[in-house]
């Protein structure tokens, strides 16, 4: 009794002095509030995976109605009329000197052959630097010059003097699931939030721990008769606790209240699973530590695991488009469980039953984790 | 008398290396050198003495040019320093190697290569720098380690390469900042031959800064600086003079009891292993005696000694007669650590790393409330040694016993049972005190009732009341490492590990420091394990053991050392000449190998009888050196530790050979 009694003292007052310190760390506890809020909000607000008002010219040679008909369908919020060229020539050099990132080329006599009923042909260039925005550009733009070549086709043919189709053409309605509208802030915050989860819960417990051997004062623990899995556990309950808090602060406030995210499922299983996922990932972040001998070496260690854990995720990759060896990896990331867990609770309303799976991978990786971390600690400094 | 005084300066000035008149500097609200004067003149080494923080870093920066300062004026050879144009113009006289072991040197790099870095920063011609580099390797004995990454030099070898790398471009006054600082004696009397040598040799100035009291008399002349101000400056005999008193040392029964008599009428009192060691304020060592003798009525007293002070004396005694303070110290309870009998005993503990072997079987046994020094140069194994016996670091072979457990089976035992302060200040600098304390009573499972007992006392222990709720970052040295002490008895140990505890602290902070010791043994009976790189603190100890190259090579008490080295090699005789830097290059290379500069005078080991005395006369007669005077002083601690270390050595080399 005594000694449990004795054991949760020195749990007690050790977590309360990590936490002491690391509220006393201006920098790292302002970097710390910056990244779980404004950062999420700037993410979630400024990167678009959409196609926006994409740079469009245009050389009309026909100058005709038909052309100007086809280049109004070119219209925003997809594509934003930007001028027009007056020779052919030039759609090379707007698209070299990023004046435009679609050009249009409509050759003479386009309306001419179109009201002959011979086929008539349209250029249209993409700069596709940026493969996602491009492919979205050249995809929009065969629509719109799909469908206007099929109108003008059926009026010709008299099936439908307005223009409407009316012929044995299949009707596509799809339906958009879990994020109706398709808005990119609800996407993008949370998987910036799941990234900066992972960034911070490796972050923090290493800087904790690298700090304790920088200073010295890691000895003096050492000969005290706290056992190796008290310095380190109480270093990932304290930066736990820290995290889930913030993590409650980004998704209530910004991703809820700024972004308007509908919780589908409950918020707090959420949370519970990223309190899960905080101490799976602190204890490589105390692997990493046994390895450093100063923050700037644990650092750059972080960054480098950082990389391939979320190129592995499938946050932007699904699994089914790796290459095999890729996806056997995944399965090794931890960030892969979470992302699938937290997508599936706040957008799809997922319950636990149907995660099971994910915190099964979880637990497992977590428990090696920190076995491998309190390994590396007593081998370090025996 | 102004004019007086113009005279002499314009006469001097061609003679002068360094010249500051109303010298200050300040960073912030914070005065760090407040308006010095002082003189260098050229050819000499000139010290400056002082504890951490007395502004000596501040003025050696400001001479070499690298910092700019707000008040007075500063010359050094003929340029006014006022400018960062002017600094220039005197930089490629100057060389200047600043405070740390190896910090201004590249880790990686090898001796060679650092040394070619430095050269070439300077712009050294090939040609010369191959016949310097050669001629200072060899002065410096480090030509067998060119090759060698500066990383896995020894402490005092690091500071010998940071010696020639400041040298390379043949500076005309060379600005060294603590160079002895962390470096073991043997290596520290090797550094101030081999920079005598070079004052010989190549007429050199050179101007030393030193935390070590002791080493005033290395310097022509010094300057003693405390708080950003000069207390005494000229020859080290002149500084000595700063206070006028006498120096006893007692051997009385009941030593506790007869401390707390006199320290009723003397404040500067100590206990020095079984004896004490009391300032009277009476230069008359006769009267002295008479006085303390009466002060200590009817206790039997058994051996006196009177002599001259030391420098660190006479520096604590100008501080108390100028009123700084020394708070009391709490009460201690009597007999807190009940065990008694054996408290720590080695037997023949080894620790390997891969190929190198840290510790060599080492056996020695502690009793109960006894203050024990491990001692020994960087790299002895003392650390290790301690390691192991606290149960950090398992040893490859070999078994002890610490506070009546085993070390190798019963580790979290033996850590209950013990406390520890090491090295590096060890405690949270970013929690304040109080939460400091708190830490370690939970971390020791004290309970709230023991906590709120301990805390108070710990408080009055370290002497920081008022400072609760500062950070501990914002403590001065000396008061932090006392906290350190304080939260290493927060679970009343019966035996407390110390690892090098006073480095960096002022003599003011290491006196009550010993003081605390000194109770903690005598009255609680706590086993104190102490290793120190101050050969003076040795002296505290009942027993010593020294360390060399992993084994115990002596293990006695400091009197009974002495002795034995007294026995083997003869006495130490102090030597007066009228040149002494060329006389003692004559005692080096006749049979006197181990002849050293003091000050103004040379000490060697012989044998004190007519034939040595008559020996050392003619020999430096034949070299023109007139002899003023020879006497025999008694060993200090530090005499028997580089004796000892330097026989060793000796004995290596034989047996490779």
């Amino acid at each position: 009794m005594k000694t449990l009694r004795i054991w949760f003292t020195r749990m007690r007052v050790m977590t309360s002095k990590e936490l002491m310190q690391l509220l006393r760390d201006t920098v790292l506890i302002i970097f710390t509030i910056y990244a779980f809020t404004l950062d999420i909000y700037w993410a979630g607000s400024g990167v678009s995976l959409s196609l926006n008002n994409a740079a469009l010219m245009v050389f009309d040679g026909d100058s005709s109605h038909a052309s100007r008909e086809l280049t109004s369908r070119f219209r925003e919020p997809y594509f934003q009329n930007v001028g027009s060229l007056s020779h052919s020539r030039d759609t090379n050099d707007v698209l070299d000197e990023g004046q435009a990132m679609v050009t249009l080329d409509i050759p003479e006599g386009f309306e001419k052959s179109l009201l002959r009923g011979e086929q008539s042909t349209v250029q249209m260039q993409v700069d596709t630097t940026n493969t996602v925005l491009g492919l979205l550009a050249s995809s929009y733009g065969q629509q719109i010059v799909g469908r206007y070549g099929l109108e003008v086709a059926m009026k010709q043919q008299g099936l439908s003097p307005d223009g409407s189709i009316s012929g044995p053409i299949l009707d596509d309605r799809h339906r958009v699931w879990f994020n109706p509208n398709q808005e990119d802030s609800w996407f993008m915050s949370i998987a910036e939030l799941l990234t900066i989860i992972t960034v911070f819960s490796m972050m923090l417990p290493a800087a904790a721990m690298v700090r304790e051997k920088e200073r010295g004062t890691i000895e003096q623990l050492l000969v005290s008769p706290l056992s190796g899995f008290q310095v380190m556990f109480s270093k990932v309950l304290a930066m736990t606790l820290v995290i889930v808090l913030l993590t409650s602060i980004s998704l209530f406030l910004v991703i809820g209240g700024l972004f308007g995210v509908p919780f589908k499922g409950n918020p707090w299983l959420f949370l519970a699973l990223a309190t899960l996922y905080v101490f799976t990932t602190s204890g490589l972040g105390l692997v990493i530590a046994t390895f450093s001998r100063n923050m700037a070496q644990a650092g750059m260690l972080i960054i480098l695991l950082i990389a391939p854990m979320i190129f592995l995720s499938g946050a932007w990759t699904p699994p089914e488009a790796m290459p095999t060896v890729m996806r056997w990896l995944m399965l090794v990331s931890p960030l892969h469980y979470f992302i699938d867990a937290g997508y599936g609770v706040l957008l799809k309303g997922a319950t636990l039953s149907v995660l099971a799976p994910q915190l099964a991978g979880m637990c497992i990786l977590g428990g090696l984790n920190f076995a491998l971390g309190l390994w590396r600690f007593r081998r370090q400094f025996a | 008398m102004a004019s007086d005084d113009d005279k002499s300066e314009a006469t001097e000035s061609g003679s002068l290396a360094v010249s500051a008149r109303g010298f200050s500097k300040h960073y912030g609200k914070q005065t760090a050198v407040n308006r010095v004067d002082l003189d260098i003149r050229k050819g000499e080494i000139y010290g400056l003495i002082g504890p951490d923080g007395s502004g000596k870093s501040s003025f050696m920066k400001a001479v070499a040019g690298v910092l700019s300062f707000e008040e007075g004026t500063l010359q050094v050879f003929d340029t006014v320093v006022d400018s960062e144009a002017s600094a220039e113009l005197i930089k490629q006289r100057i060389g200047f190697m600043p405070q740390g072991l190896g910090l201004n040197m590249y880790p990686d790099l090898s001796v060679e290569e650092n040394i070619d870095f430095f050269a070439r920063l300077r712009l050294v011609p090939d040609q010369s720098l191959t016949e310097r580099k050669s001629r200072l390797l060899a002065m410096t004995r480090l030509e067998a380690f060119r090759d060698r990454p500066m990383k896995n030099l020894s402490g005092g070898m690091k500071q010998k390469l940071g010696l020639v790398c400041t040298l390379i471009h043949e500076p005309e006054l060379i600005i060294l900042d603590e160079p002895t600082t962390g470096v073991d004696p043997v290596s520290r009397r090797d550094f101030w031959s081999i920079l005598a040598r070079l004052l010989r040799e190549q007429g050199i100035t050179a101007l030393v800064s030193t935390a070590y009291m002791d080493e005033a008399t290395r310097f022509q002349r010094a300057a003693l600086m405390y708080q950003g101000k000069v207390l005494a400056e000229g020859e080290p005999d002149v500084i000595g003079n700063l206070a006028q008193g006498t120096m006893i040392t007692i051997d009385v029964e009941d030593q506790t009891k007869a401390l707390a008599l006199l320290s009723e009428q003397f404040e500067q009192i100590e206990a020095v292993g079984s004896r004490l060691r009391v300032w009277v304020d009476e230069p008359d060592e006769a009267a002295a005696e008479i006085q303390l003798r009466n002060a200590l009525g009817g206790f039997v007293v058994h051996h006196v000694e009177c002599d001259t002070p030391g420098l660190e004396d006479v520096f604590v005694a100008k501080l108390r007669q100028e009123g700084h303070v020394v708070a009391e110290l709490p009460a201690f309870e009597a007999g807190t650590s009940s065990a008694s009998g054996v408290a720590i005993e080695a037997h023949e503990l080894s620790k390997c790393f891969d190929d190198f072997t840290a510790v060599d079987k080492i056996s020695f046994t502690v009793p109960q409330g006894e203050i024990f020094g491990l001692l020994g140069a960087n790299g002895a194994g003392k650390t290790t040694a301690i390691k192991m016996l606290t149960g950090i670091q398992l040893p490859t072979s070999g078994e002890g016993q610490v506070a009546g457990a085993n070390m190798s089976t019963a580790a979290q035992l033996i850590k209950q049972r013990i406390g520890y302060m090491s090295q590096a200040f060890s405690l949270y600098l970013d929690l304040s005190v109080s939460e400091n304390i708190k830490l370690f009573a939970g971390v020791y499972g004290l309970d709230p009732s023991m906590r709120r007992e301990r805390s108070p006392w710990i408080i009055e222990l370290a002497g920081l009341q008022g400072y609760e709720k500062d950070l501990a970052g914002s403590l001065p040295m000396g008061l932090r490492q006392r906290l350190a002490l304080g939260c290493a008895l927060v679970h009343k140990p019966q035996i407390l590990f110390l690892d090098e505890p006073t480095s960096g602290v002022d003599p003011l902070g290491r006196r009550r420091f010993w003081e605390i010791l000194f109770n903690l043994a005598r009255v609680q009976n706590v086993t104190i394990l102490v290793t120190t790189h101050y050969m003076s603190e040795a002296e505290h100890c009942d027993h010593l053991a020294l360390m060399y190259a992993g084994k115990v090579v002596a293990d006695d008490t400091p009197d009974n050392m002495k002795s034995a080295v007294t026995a083997e090699a003869g006495g130490l005789l102090e030597v007066s000449v009228d040149n002494p830097i060329n006389a003692v290059g004559v005692l080096e290379e006749s049979d006197y190998k181990g002849a050293a500069l003091f000050g103004r005078k040379i000490h060697l080991w012989a044998p004190d009888d007519e034939s040595s005395r008559n020996r050392i006369q003619s020999l430096l007669a034949e070299a023109g050196i007139a002899v003023l005077g020879i006497r025999s002083r008694s060993l200090s601690m530090e005499d028997v530790f580089v004796y000892r270390v330097l026989q060793q050595e000796k004995a290596r080399e034989q047996s490779a050979a």
